[in-house]
């Protein structure tokens, strides 16, 4: 069978440093893999022949540190497959593993060709079958040594007709006992169908990452508190922050409202560029110049990420730095 | 991971709007007007959500598959790979490709933490001195050819760490069919094979 060719046009977003990539070949019939050491741009021919039952190209990313992979296509490669292409679309233009939040959208496109609908067609080749799978990375946890064999088949369905489907999601369905806080893995990949001489085949496969909504508190103000001298020290508890995130301490005049732009308080600013969500403490002291007069003030804590701001505390205070005095001034005459 | 791609920092500085529109251009992230600002959402407010959304799963458009699923496949590379490090520096080869392992050079089949991953070709490349490889077919690779005696008596006397290859590309040599005679008799154990 002739060499078929493996396009590395898919690592063009895989090249963050820091990521390996790897595409490894697997013959259906023997189980046989083989590594192409492929560029991070153009096409690649095959070294190993297609088997005699296909071809399994899959296309994975390396993080280190933390040593963890990541699947980031598979094609299938056959004489009587059809042929399926599985792309998700996130908010978050992070890659190359997508991902997004718990409370937020994301899409799936299911492209399939190559399918007959003749009676005398074999049934591998009239439909294939897609099967959603989730998987929970536990509390706290960031899919590090994952057993996949864990992940839970959520529906199944086939596809009986040449085209594209598109699959839309209002958020994941990754169980947990707390949904703003459930992060795993949503996986969609579609099947051919197994027949006397072929057996089951993954044609494509596509996941993304799922990750906790942020939460925080801010702690040495109290609401209503009346502040006479300096402002108190404020201590910022920061949890799960997305990895993308920019996460920030304002202040306004007036009660609580969202929408509000402030004042941002000193050395409140955290900028996160990570691959997994993070915990931060920190803590807000001399910030007394940012409050320029007296009043009603609300503290918010923010954080920003690809999907708009969050407003995760709040605390409105009153002060009042005013110093009254009294005083008589007389004389003997 | 590079600084540049893991960092994070606690900026000292007051800024007032557009701070946020400044850090959503730097985040690469579409801000021709200010982020809409929200809550964090809640569990009981996701679980409303939900229900609806499970209500209208997109997939039940699509006609009912009865087919029994697939076993699960593995999703993890590193499980289905041997380990080769050195010198800090690491890669990944598919497993029972490492035809041969030297004791003294066993400790050399384990990721060593901080070293750098990279592509089969470079770390060859680099460790020629202690890496040799064999070149087999498609048939030996899948066990119904047994490997050349010439190779299976260089492994015997090897005292390098020996990779099966495919035209320069690593690949897995599984155990010969039963009716072909022993393909290799590798004086040590591959990593694979622990």
């Amino acid at each position: 069978m002739a060499l078929t060719l493996v396009s590395a046009a898919t690592l063009a977003s895989a090249q963050t440093p820091g990521y390996t990539n790897f595409i490894r070949q697997i013959q259906t019939s023997t189980g046989v893999q083989c590594d192409v050491t492929v560029a991070a741009r153009g096409v690649q021919g095959a070294i190993l022949p297609v088997g005699s039952e296909g071809s399994r190209f899959e296309l994975w990313t390396i993080t280190n540190p933390p040593l963890v992979s990541y699947l980031l296509d598979t094609k299938y490669v056959g004489a009587f497959i059809p042929v399926a292409v599985v792309t998700i679309h996130s908010e978050d233009p992070y890659g190359p593993v997508l991902r997004t939040r718990a409370d937020r959208p994301f899409s799936v496109d299911i492209s399939v060709s190559g399918l007959h609908n003749a009676l005398k067609d074999p049934a591998p080749t009239k439909y294939v079958n897609v099967l959603r799978y989730v998987q929970s990375y536990g509390t706290n946890g960031t899919g590090v040594n994952l057993d996949y064999s864990h992940a839970t088949l959520l529906t199944q369905a086939s596809i009986t007709q040449d085209g594209s489907q598109t699959l839309s999601y209002a958020l994941t369905s990754i169980p947990g006992a707390n949904l703003s806080k459930v992060c795993g893995e949503e996986r969609f990949s579609v099947f051919s169908l197994a027949e006397r001489q072929t057996s089951v085949a993954q044609i494509a496969s596509s996941s993304i990452q799922i990750w906790p909504v942020a939460d925080g508190a801010l702690a040495g103000l109290s609401q209503g508190q009346l502040i006479r001298l300096a402002m108190p020290q404020v201590t910022v508890t920061l949890n799960d922050l997305y990895p993308s995130s920019t996460t920030y301490v304002q202040v306004y005049h007036g009660n609580p409202q969202l929408g509000v732009t402030g004042k941002t308080v000193p050395g409140s600013i955290l900028v996160l560029n990570e691959t997994v969500p993070q915990c931060r403490v920190l803590t807000l002291k001399g910030y007394d110049a940012v409050l320029d007069s007296e009043g009603l003030w609300t503290m918010e804590l923010l954080t920003l990420t690809p999907f708009g701001i969050d407003r995760l505390a709040y605390v409105s205070f009153n002060l009042n730095r005013m110093i009254k005095i009294n005083s008589n001034l007389t004389t003997i005459e | 991971m590079p600084k540049q791609h893991r960092a994070s920092k606690v900026v000292w500085q007051s800024f007032a709007w557009p701070l946020a529109v400044q850090f959503a251009l730097s985040a690469g992230i579409a801000a021709a007007t200010p982020p809409m600002m929200k809550d964090a959402a809640t569990h009981e407010q996701l679980a409303l959500q939900l229900r609806k959304c499970q209500q209208e799963d997109p997939m039940d458009r699509l006609p009912h598959s009865r087919a029994e699923p697939p076993p699960k496949q593995a999703q993890d590379l590193l499980s289905q790979s041997d380990v080769l490090c050195f010198g800090g520096i690491a890669t990944l080869v598919p497993k029972h490709a490492v035809l041969l392992l030297p004791k003294s050079m066993a400790n050399r089949s384990k990721f060593t933490t901080g070293s750098t991953l990279m592509s089969w070709a470079e770390f060859y490349a680099k460790n020629r001195g202690w890496i040799t490889t064999v070149e087999v077919t498609n048939e030996q690779a899948a066990g119904t050819q047994p490997l050349d005696a010439e190779v299976s008596h260089r492994l015997k006397d090897s005292i390098q760490v020996v990779v099966a290859t495919y035209h320069g590309g690593p690949i897995s040599v599984l155990s010969p069919k039963a009716s072909a005679p022993a393909p290799s008799d590798p004086t040590e154990p591959s990593p694979s094979k622990h």
